[in-house]
């Protein structure tokens, strides 16, 4: 396709994931909700609490600097980024030229970078309690990913996000044992890193009031939910890029557009409902337990590994 | 030139006898002038060989009958060595002004002694009759006048400690000297006169015989395995003595005859080569391990003098199994170890000096408290473990090279030459980590309380000092 | 003037810089070292320059001592980028020292001469001169690593650097003295062209590789690296983290891979193996480090680490043959090593200007500087993201690299490249997330958060010349990670140039691509003006939502559940190793392992040493003095024959004629 159609479906893309994102955590909220057999807010709170939060003041901690104050502009700005360079209207990446599967990755290590610092700027304890934890988590995590993007990218022959979405969309392929526990490895991580229960020790509500982002607050704190919504998000499109991309357009068309404009909200939302549905069977655990969780993860990442040293 | 060298030889020793009936208080004043006339004649000749393309020469001197009792000769052996020697001899007699005196916090002395400058001034002309020496009835008598002087020096100040210490090192080498004079006679028995390039028209057999007989009075002389225990009681001896008699000078006659009778020899039996290197990698092992025990700072560098002239005698050997390159590195490191080992050894002696001590526990903190002396350690520590640019390095450099070269056609050679370089990592691993413990840190009470030094020591050290940093470079190029 | 011309230039700049030093006084003599060692440094950027355009490699030669050989140097790309990373970094480190490096004749002397010989070391082409320099350069790192000689703890670290660096020069020099032995030369054309048996290559290249590897600071002969750098003055540390261990591994690289031809399998393995090990454990080491340079110390063994696995990557391409495998792992190595000298150097510069206003080099008691210190603080920021991998600066384009090269490996038809490439990748993934956490660690606890201690509340800036230098390095970092498309190019043609196969194209217009554009592609300026320029969305959001009307109070302390906030609330920088110390407990106890060797070779040593102490009068005992006791008794026996008495003798004499007489008549007369 044009380079330039794509940049721009790329471009609306993000905004479509955009405005999607407080919806989908509107939408896991109810879920939990109704799991425990309560009414719960609604599903559109999400968009109230951020108009909400836009016109009230922002009150800063004396000792915050100025990575505190741009950390939600730029978490929110990198999350747009990678929405926009992550095929999902598209089998092919808006933007190959950072569509690179490595490139993804270690861009999700800016916003935690940030935030992180913004954490111990403000100087609060659970700040920085927070930050460090999510640190922590991502530590674990991050080899999981590494290890099943090498072995799809191994199978694919390419890094590069595009080639391999169309190349799964396609059939081209090749499945096998190693493709599907590593579709299960993936999905395991992508849940860790989303923050979902027992894993959202970064933002424990019972314990550390929302960690690093106790102590923002007005516009500021809108923004950073806002990106958090959004990661979350995006951490789901990666995932359908790599392993699901069914339904996303090959060819520029009309019809394959308006296909994928439904075909995408729908596979996200079913990705949220099974995580719903899991999130809500287990309680927070206590953090020095994480990481053991974590390395059955890492095992089922070797396991795919091995598979496809085995040719399986 | 053999005018100069003449001179070199003859003016010591009138200078010596002098020394017995001039007044005291021009001894001093007459010696520094002296030694420095001997050495400057070894530098002409030194420059001299140089400026004439390195030729080599000799000069028949003295005959009784048909017989050639003394001459000299001239080649990179002996002229490299003999400007060392007596430009070190100027050195060691310009510091002995000021440290025999009753600023010394260690030895006062109340008077100018004569019998000192005799001895020191009778040993330089020695020396240099030694190292010129082309007979080896020459090379005997001088071997036994430098002994004879050691005994003199040696036992300088006339306590228990210091008689029994020279006694034990003249029996000593006195016993080790029968296998020169075994040599001498049996050359003369096959040759009829002692001139020593006549060595290589002889059999193999008989020139084993000779370089047995030379071996061991070099081990002897130069405090090997089995006759090493006289140096270290020889450190009763005043400093400047110990610096030049027994690490530049005396315990270089041993290596050097070697030395000489390989250059004379022509080819080598191979057995001399496989001994000579044997038994210098058991002494240079013996010689490490003795490092640890030892606080006082004399005794550690002369188990170190030990080691290095094994290593001198290693590469002679070596050079014997097939390598030139070897025998370059040993002459040298003669060459560098003088001067090395004779800063390293002053620097002992001023510390003595000032401090009253030579003990190593105690003392500490001498770069902070005493910063020329603290320089002139560094430099000296440096370079004998041989760190470049200091000269040693490159004289233990060539000896190693030439080693794996000769090892090509002996592989036996590549153990020896690994432990070689094994001992010499752990000595400087030791010496340095001694030194460090001395120079670093906040001055100990001895260092703390420290006189001042004397200026003609402070000179001293510090030529030296200079003379260390460029002579690993000058004498590589000079050898080359 | 030619390019060599101007290499000469500034090695005598940088000796006369130092001679001078020597006379001056303490403070001008900082001055003297910096003013010299910056023109010299801008000298050899200029020889880069022009080398680069020059048709052929300068070269020059000085002086032969036979049979060493020739001192010259030579130019080829591989020594120009050596030269082009010292002289880069020299020019911060030097506008550092003007004003930020102690008042010390000795530091000023051994700092102009620490430069100069790292500047010989690289170009030079004969294996003496080369063993020669080395030694100098440890020589003038060690004076500089005990400049404070009255602190005993200083003699100590020195001479443990200097030990180790002496081993390992042993271990480079009998590797020198295999060639030697074999080809009679220490030329490195000689050695080159000679064909040396297996054997002795095997033996080379472990020596070299053990030897090089001490000096780089690779696990497990890392220990050194904590203290000595903590030790140091402050530049001298960035000075030998960027660029002394740079010119170990450009050992490694000259005598391993282009003297030695480098296409032995197992050596490649070896190498990215040691290289692996090093990242992990590197990272690890330094997430327990509440000193701000042991830590920065650690994080280079870990980016050393990486930079090794890169050679070890060329390497095995070498071997198997799988040229582009060679080029893209030389590649890495070579871009990452120039980057890790930028961002490094920046840190470590940083870390000084920090230490010196705080008075101190514990984390725990800085704090709130980002506001205090904010040219610092933003470089230091800029030098972190740079080094935890995060695009689009150079740090993340050589990891990208380095990524690339292993997928190409794990692609590759030898079994154990495709079982360990994939894990080795995964061992840099975990390394980098360590990373992270070290350098939030590391900025959140000197920068952020409320000040700690009195001195941090009155920190400021360093002097104009240091921020300079700080702002030129971050520039550097920046250039290096945004120009990489054009930039890769020259590197990767240097390590085509150096490992003699052919150029891979690792660029296209705005992009940089692995050899083949249909493995992937990425455009580090595209990311950095798309990152930039998405900023406005936030903003646009808000303005959508009428939020820039909403005003801001930043006059409050944070929220602590109602108590009254004390600094001591605030988390600081230990904090941040327990987590990571419970759930990865086994590397530690790694490291408590190595303790007990020692401990024993302690007692061993004592129980040696006693033994040695007996055996001293050993031969006194049992040969000199029962050799006098013998010739006592027997004078004294014999002396029973002197007995005083006339007769006696007169016997004697009778005796004496009458055998006589017997011998001499007896025998002619029958």
């Amino acid at each position: 396709m044009n380079p330039f159609t794509l940049f721009i479906i790329g471009i609306l893309q993000a905004i479509l994931l955009l405005l999607l994102a407080p919806l989908y955590s509107g939408f896991a909220r109810v879920m939990r909700a109704k799991i425990h057999s309560r009414t719960g807010p609604p599903l559109m709170q999400n968009y109230r609490d951020i108009r909400k939060l836009m016109t009230r003041q922002e009150v800063v901690s004396e000792q915050a600097g100025w990575i505190f104050r741009v950390t939600p502009y730029v978490n929110l700005a990198c999350m747009f980024l990678a929405a926009m360079v992550i095929p999902a209207l598209t089998t092919a990446s808006p933007l190959e030229a950072a569509g690179d599967l490595i490139l993804i990755v270690y861009l999700f290590a800016l916003p935690r970078f940030f935030l992180a610092i913004a954490g111990l700027e403000s100087g609060s304890t659970m700040a920085g309690i927070g930050a460090r934890r999510e640190l922590l988590i991502s530590a674990l995590v991050e080899p999981i990913l590494l290890l099943v993007i090498f072995v799809m990218a191994l199978l694919a022959g390419t890094t590069n996000l595009g080639r391999i979405s169309t190349e799964v969309a396609t059939g081209v392929f090749p499945f096998s044992l190693a493709y599907l526990l590593g579709l299960a490895a993936f999905a395991f991580a992508a849940y860790i890193e989303m923050g979902k229960l027992p894993f959202d020790l970064g933002e424990a509500e019972q314990e550390l009031q929302e960690g690093p982002l106790a102590e923002y607050s007005g516009r500021s704190l809108a923004i950073l939910k806002w990106s958090v919504y959004l990661k979350q998000l995006v951490l789901v499109a990666l995932f359908m890029a790599l392993f699901i991309p069914f339904g996303a357009m090959t060819e520029l068309s009309i019809v394959g557009f308006i296909l994928a404009l439904i075909v995408f909200p729908l596979k996200a939302a079913l990705w949220y409902f099974i995580a719903a549905i899991f999130e809500n069977a287990m309680a927070r655990t206590r953090f020095m337990n994480a990481p053991a969780v974590v390395w059955m993860a890492l095992g089922m990442a070797l396991l795919s590994f091995v598979f496809y040293l085995a040719n399986v | 030139m053999t005018s100069m060298i003449l001179a070199s030889i003859l003016l010591p020793f009138a200078g010596g006898l002098l020394t017995l009936i001039l007044p005291r208080g021009w001894i001093k004043a007459f010696s520094v002038v002296v030694s420095l006339l001997a050495g400057a004649a070894g530098i002409y000749v030194l420059a001299a060989f140089t400026a004439a393309g390195k030729v080599d020469s000799n000069a028949d001197l003295l005959y009784i009958g048909q017989w050639l009792i003394y001459g000299v000769t001239l080649d990179k052996l002996s002229v490299l060595i003999g400007a060392a020697l007596g430009l070190v001899g100027f050195l060691i007699v310009v510091y002995s002004t000021g440290y025999l005196t009753d600023k010394n916090r260690e030895h006062p002395e109340q008077e100018v002694e004569r019998r000192f400058y005799f001895f020191l001034l009778l040993f330089i002309g020695s020396m240099a009759g030694l190292v010129f020496s082309s007979t080896m009835l020459g090379l005997l008598v001088f071997f036994e006048l430098t002994g004879v002087c050691s005994w003199g020096l040696i036992g300088y100040y006339d306590n228990e400690k210091a008689r029994k210490a020279a006694l034990k090192a003249i029996i000593t080498t006195q016993v080790a000297s029968l296998g020169l004079y075994a040599a001498t006679a049996y050359f003369f028995a096959l040759t009829g006169g002692t001139r020593l390039s006549d060595m290589a028209a002889l059999t193999d057999g008989a020139k084993t015989a000779i370089f047995a007989g030379v071996l061991i009075a070099g081990y002897g002389k130069s405090a090997q395995l089995p006759f090493h225990f006289w140096l270290p009681d020889a450190m009763a001896a005043p400093t400047p003595i110990s610096a030049y008699l027994h690490a530049a000078s005396m315990v270089k006659v041993g290596v050097y005859i070697f030395a000489r009778c390989i250059v004379s020899a022509g080819s080598v039996p191979r057995i001399i080569g496989i001994v000579g290197a044997s038994l210098a990698i058991v002494t240079m092992v013996y010689g490490f391990a003795m490092y640890f025990p030892q606080r006082d700072m004399k005794k550690l560098l002369a188990y170190s003098t030990i080691t290095q002239l094994s290593y001198i005698f290693f590469g002679l050997s070596v050079s014997i199994l097939g390598s030139q390159l070897a025998f370059n590195g040993a002459v040298m490191h003669i060459f560098n170890h003088a001067f090395a080992k004779s800063l390293f050894f002053l620097v002992a002696g001023a510390l003595a000096y000032v401090t009253g001590t030579r003990m190593l526990p105690n003392l500490r903190g001498v770069m902070k408290k005493l910063p020329l002396i603290g320089v002139c350690f560094t430099v000296a520590a440096l370079a004998v473990t041989g760190v470049p640019p200091l000269n040693a390095f490159f004289s233990k450099f060539s000896i190693f090279a030439g080693g794996f070269q000769a090892a090509q056609m002996n592989p036996w050679l590549y153990a020896l030459v690994v432990v070689a370089i094994l001992e010499s990592v752990g000595s400087f691993a030791w010496i340095f980590w001694v030194f460090s413990n001395a120079a670093a840190g906040q001055p100990s009470e001895e260092v703390a309380a420290a006189a001042p030094l004397h200026p003609a020591m402070a000179f001293v050290l510090v030529t030296l000092a200079a003379l260390t940093l460029i002579s690993g470079v000058f004498a590589a190029a000079w050898m080359g | 003037m030619t390019s060599i011309q101007f290499f000469v230039l500034a090695l005598t700049l940088y000796l006369v810089g130092a001679l001078l030093s020597l006379f001056a006084s303490p403070r001008t003599s900082r001055g003297v070292a910096a003013f010299f060692g910056l023109i010299g440094s801008v000298s050899a950027v200029l020889a880069v320059i022009l080398a680069l355009t020059e048709g052929t490699p300068p070269s020059l030669t000085l002086f032969a001592i036979q049979p060493f050989g020739e001192f010259a140097f030579q130019m080829d790309l591989l020594s120009t980028l050596m030269v082009a990373l010292i002289a880069l970094v020299g020019v911060a480190t030097s506008l550092y020292s003007f004003s930020d490096a102690p008042a010390n004749v000795s530091v000023s002397f051994f700092t102009d001469l620490f430069m100069a010989s790292m500047l010989v070391v690289v170009t030079v082409t004969n294996a003496f001169y080369f063993l020669v320099f080395w030694e100098v350069m440890t020589l003038a790192s060690y004076f500089l690593v005990v400049w404070e000689f009255d602190k005993k703890e200083s003699a100590k670290t020195g001479f443990i650097y200097f030990l180790v660096a002496h081993i390992g020069a042993a271990l480079i020099m009998v590797t020198f003295f295999l060639f030697f032995g074999e080809t009679n030369t220490f030329n490195f054309a000689g050695i080159r062209a000679a064909t040396l048996p297996p054997v002795v290559k095997d033996i080379a290249f472990v020596l070299a590789f053990l030897g090089f590897g001490a000096k780089a600071g690779m696990v497990p002969l890392h220990f050194w690296t904590p203290d000595t750098y903590a030790a140091a003055p402050n530049h001298v540390s960035a000075l030998m983290a960027s660029v002394m261990k740079k010119t170990a591994v450009y050992g490694i690289l000259r005598f391993c891979v282009d003297l030695l031809g480098g296409s032995v399998l197992w050596w490649g393995f070896t190498v990215l193996t040691f290289g692996a090990l090093s990242t992990v454990f590197g990272a690890f080491y330094a997430l327990s480090e509440k000193d701000i340079k042991r830590l920065l110390a650690l994080s280079s063994v870990e980016n050393v680490g990486i930079i090794l696995m890169g050679v070890g990557l060329g390497m095995v391409g070498l071997a198997l043959p799988f040229p582009t495998l060679a080029v893209m792992g030389f590649l890495a190595a070579l871009y990452h090593m120039l980057n890790h000298a930028f961002f490094k150097g920046l840190l470590f510069l940083g870390a000084g200007s920090v230490i010196d206003k705080t008075g101190t080099r514990d984390l725990n008691l800085m704090g709130g500087l980002s506001r205090r210190m904010p040219w610092t603080a933003l470089t230091f920021l800029v030098g972190t993201l740079a080094v935890t991998a995060i695009p689009p600066l150079n740090g993340f384009v050589s990891e990208w690299f380095i990524y690339q090269a292993l997928l190409n490996a794990a692609g590759s038809d030898l079994f154990a490249l495709r079982v360990f490439a994939p894990l080795f990748a995964v061992s840099l993934a975990l390394a980098g997330a360590f990373a992270v956490m070290v350098y939030v660690k590391a900025y959140g606890g000197a920068f952020a958060g409320p000040a700690r201690s009195e001195n941090a509340r009155f920190a400021k800036d360093p002097s104009a010349a240091s921020v300079v230098s700080l702002v030129y390095l971050a520039l550097g970092t920046i250039v290096l990670g945004l120009g990489a498309p054009w930039i890769a190019p020259r590197i990767a043609a240097v390590a085509a140039d150096f490992a003699k196969q052919p150029l891979i194209a690792v660029s296209a217009g705005w992009t940089i691509l692995p050899g083949n554009p249909l493995v992937s592609i990425v455009s580090t300026p595209l990311v950095a003006i798309l990152a930039l320029g998405l900023l406005i969305v936030p903003v646009i959001v808000v303005a959508a939502y009428g939020g820039w009307r909403a005003s801001r109070r930043s006059n409050v302390e944070p929220w602590s559940n109602g108590y009254g906030y004390a600094a001591v609330m605030s988390v600081r920088a230990s904090s941040f190793d327990q987590p990571v110390k419970v759930s990865f407990r086994p590397l530690y106890w790694v490291r408590t392992l190595v303790e007990r060797p020692y401990r024993a070779a302690a007692n061993f040593y004592n129980a040696a040493v006693e033994s040695v102490r007996r055996a001293e009068p050993v031969v006194e005992n049992a040969v000199t003095r029962p050799t006098l006791k013998l010739v006592e008794t027997a004078g004294q026996w014999i002396q029973t024959l002197q007995m005083g008495d006339i007769r006696l003798y007169c016997l004697y004499i009778i005796i004496t004629l009458a055998i006589l007489l017997v011998v001499l008549f007896g025998g002619s007369g029958s």
